[in-house]
């Protein structure tokens, strides 16, 4: 297992007093990963109208889970997974299942892998991410077409996975800034 | 409480036990698909107010950015608006000259005038569309009486059709999903089609008789059948390449706001029993006495029939 990169300055001899407010507050910094897929997913279920506004949620969740699952598993738990996956699959539209299995998969694929991620660099670790993101929607793609029973068009899947790949690098820097400050339940 | 080892063995299991649920739901989706459908339609009736809620300041700035390009752009405007006017108001004239014309006809024709349907207004509360659907949610409040089957309009043109009810919740098939399949008729060619969705904003048309093409432009209007009413305008032809015509709606399919769901009830065009093909009826087992004919029992044809049910000698 690798060391997670925590604040060594705040492990200091002398540790605060665990007060109720210090546990609160670590406690949603330590749960923010998975109130982000909420609020996101609960959000773009919204009618604005916006285009790519559902793939745009499997984009957001299998990011988020992808980056938090690879460096720290502590906020984002296999059962945080499930439960985050559940609350997609009651406000998304497409095949039951299909999104909340792939974010377990995709978690299992991250938190196992996790030495090796951080041995390789930034841009491997994407594209592994992006063949992730592509199996997963034509996973989706094909349980529609199984469903349907009939070859439907896969370019609406591509498109998906596209955009998933393409939000991961500005999410995965949001995420960076925010394991150091405002989800670091180590700053509580 | 537990034991390290213990806690090792749960923290080891607790994802594959997750991932086996996954797939249970993920075989329930493809066998039972109608029960993940009502749970997900009972949460966004929970969630009608806050999406109203959230969409509110859109709108405004929508609006505020309407009055605003208006605003800059008044004397273009009130051209467009006086040429727009004036052929409105040409058009009024027509229109008011017809209606006489149509009323005159009916009287003469002795025309049973048809029922005014019933509709509700709704507000669209979600989009529950995804890559592979395309669909609506619409808030049309309690107590309503919306069935599945109803016939959704927006203020051009036919939308779709209501597939599933909630307590406030209605769910409306576009037209343009993959599996929407509308009866239609092309009113120069006066030809039937089939309009069937593909997931894009233009639903195709198929089943067209080869001796009536659809001609370019031509209106489309919904053939009276089943449940659908005939004559509510569809949209126009278009042909995207050559033998592949499709529809161009008339209603806002990408920009859904106020739906009205239409209740035509039983009034579609059913057709009665084709003769040769109305269900025998069993006969009740009556008792016959031996060597009675059938005839005096039924009142016509002919055979004897030895025994038809446990008669006594």
């Amino acid at each position: 297992m690798v060391a997670e990169k925590s604040t060594p300055h705040l492990h200091s001899a002398v540790e605060p007093n665990p007060t109720l407010k210090r546990r609160l507050d670590a406690l949603v910094r330590a749960a923010m990963p998975s109130l982000f897929i909420i609020i996101c997913t609960v959000l773009l279920s919204a009618p604005f109208g916006l285009p790519g506004q559902e793939e745009l949620q499997f984009g957001l969740a299998v990011s988020t889970v992808w980056f938090w699952a690879a460096n720290r598993p502590r906020s984002m738990p296999a059962i945080a997974v499930f439960f985050c996956g559940l609350v997609l699959e009651i406000f998304s539209s497409g095949p039951p299942g299909a999104v909340l299995f792939w974010l377990l998969v995709t978690y299992g694929v991250a938190s196992n892998w996790r030495y090796g991620l951080s041995q390789i660099g930034f841009v491997a670790g994407w594209l592994i991410f992006a063949a992730l993101a592509l199996t997963g929607s034509f996973f989706e793609w094909a349980l529609v077409c199984l469903h349907a029973f009939a070859l439907l068009s896969p370019v609406p899947s591509l498109f998906q996975a596209a955009l998933t790949v393409g939000i991961y690098p500005s999410l995965s820097a949001l995420f960076v800034w925010g394991r150091r400050t405002f989800a670091n339940p180590d700053q509580a | 409480m537990f034991s390290i080892h213990a806690r090792q063995v749960l923290s080891r299991a607790i994802l594959p036990v997750l991932i086996l649920l996954a797939v249970g739901l993920v075989l329930l989706g493809q066998v039972r698909r109608p029960v993940v459908e009502s749970v997900r339609l009972v949460a966004a009736d929970m969630l009608a107010p806050a999406y109203h809620a959230l969409v509110v300041p859109q709108e405004h700035v929508i609006a505020w950015m309407t009055d605003l390009r208006g605003a800059t752009d008044l004397a273009r405007e009130n051209a467009r608006l006086r040429d727009e006017n004036r052929g409105l108001r040409h058009w009024y004239d027509v229109a008011v000259a017809l209606a006489a014309e149509n009323g005159r006809l009916k009287n003469s024709l002795h025309w049973i005038p048809e029922a005014v349907p019933q509709y509700v207004t709704g507000r669209v509360t979600r989009d529950d569309g995804g890559p592979y659907s395309r669909a609506v949610l619409l808030d049309v409040g309690s107590g309503h009486q919306v069935r599945a089957g109803d016939v959704a309009l927006d203020a051009a043109g036919l939308l779709g059709r209501v597939t599933e009810i909630g307590p406030h919740t209605v769910r409306v098939l576009l037209i343009s999903d993959d599996a929407s399949r509308i009866p239609v008729t092309l009113a120069v060619s006066h030809a039937d089609a089939i309009m069937a969705g593909d997931d894009t904003v233009n639903p195709r048309l198929l089943f067209y008789p080869q001796d009536h093409h659809p001609v370019e432009g031509e209106r489309v209007e919904t053939r009276g059948q089943n449940e659908m009413p005939g004559g509510l305008p569809v949209g126009t032809v278009h042909y995207l390449a050559p033998g592949r015509p499709v529809v161009l709606p008339d209603a806002d399919l990408g920009r859904l706001d106020i739906v009205r769901v239409f209740d035509y009830g039983d009034e579609g065009a059913t057709a009665p029993d084709a003769p040769g093909r109305v269900r025998v009826k069993k006969l009740p087992d009556i008792a016959v006495p031996s060597g009675l004919h059938l005839p005096e029992l039924l009142g016509s044809g002919a055979g004897t029939v030895p025994a038809l049910g446990s008669g006594q000698e």
